[in-house]
């Protein structure tokens, strides 16, 4: 198990990182901080991708400068596609949030259930 | 990977989850979106260890930037709810939920190939083989990133800006102005 923390960590920080965010969405009440935990579960996504593609020694994907082993350019531009999908995500459950905070007046997801149960 | 490095590492990614825990856990929600714009500018680093300047750019300019405006923009808006209390309680359904997640997914790390492995599958795949060897001879592109991004996939690209464009008018419908009944 400690053999693992030196050569899995960043394994195991993006599986921290995916528990953490999976906590927020579901455990806290205020709908700005769910988006932020969702932020959180991708980015633990992500560093686990870009981790894949890690080599010893290893270069930026640059080619034609260095010589040596050069890291894997694939997972890096999944990611660079996969961070710009999750802005515009982001973007848009917030202004669905700005929006239901104009009907019911609250953020917090207890008070708009019992707005709801009123009308 | 030598030793400095690994200190290197282990000090960013305390950092990174520290920071997510207070993003999580602090009470005033401004300051947890500034622990989470701590949050991708430590990760932003973090990639920059592992040799990808191009998704390190893009999380620091997106991540920490765009995200955390829009996040702030969203705040200004709305409410800041506060309280005397500095820190949110725990609950502990939800916690028992992300430990058993996070207790399963740990189960399979000791079946990964470890960090750097130059025999992992992902560094000998024929993919990472043929766009390293044939990036810059076929698209006269340096960085084998861009010329992915741009030649080899430049529909998968394409298909990425119909998805901002989509988020773009999707933003602009929700948040027209109206009399709301």
């Amino acid at each position: 198990m400690i053999d693992l923390l030196t050569t899995h960590y960043n394994y195991i920080a993006s599986i921290l990182l995916v528990g953490i965010g999976l906590y927020v969405v579901m455990g806290s009440p205020n709908l700005v901080r769910k988006v932020i935990g969702m932020n959180i579960f991708q980015v633990g996504i992500f560093l686990f991708f870009v981790t894949t593609g890690y080599v010893d020694g290893g270069v930026p994907p640059i080619v034609g400068h260095t010589e040596g082993p050069i890291v894997s350019p694939l997972p890096h531009v999944l990611i660079l596609t996969a961070i710009v999908v999750g802005v515009s995500l982001t973007a848009v459950a917030l202004a669905l949030i700005v929006r239901i905070y104009n009907g019911y007046g609250s953020l917090d997801e207890d008070v708009i259930k019992e707005v709801q149960v009123d009308d | 990977m030598t030793d400095v490095q690994l200190t290197l590492f282990a000090l960013l990614l305390a950092f990174v989850i520290f920071a997510a825990l207070a993003a999580a856990f602090l009470r005033d929600i401004l300051s947890a979106i500034i622990a989470f714009a701590g949050f991708s500018f430590g990760i932003a680093l973090v990639y920059v260890l592992l040799r990808a300047p191009d998704v390190a750019l893009t999380e620091a300019a997106v991540g920490a930037g765009v995200t955390t405006v829009l996040f702030l923009l969203t705040i200004v808006r709305t409410v800041r709810p506060g309280g005397d209390r500095l820190f949110e309680r725990i609950k502990w359904g939800p916690a028992a939920v992300a430990t058993v997640l996070v207790g399963v997914l740990l189960t399979t790390v000791s079946s990964l190939p470890r960090i750097g492995d130059p025999n992992s599958p992902v560094a000998t795949s024929e993919v990472t083989r043929y766009y390293l060897e044939n990036a810059y001879p076929q698209t006269d592109v340096e960085n084998v990133v861009t010329a992915v991004l741009a030649a080899y996939r430049g529909f998968d690209t394409l298909g990425e800006a119909a998805v901002v464009l989509a988020a773009g008018i999707a933003v602009l419908v929700v948040l027209r102005k109206e009399v709301y009944v």
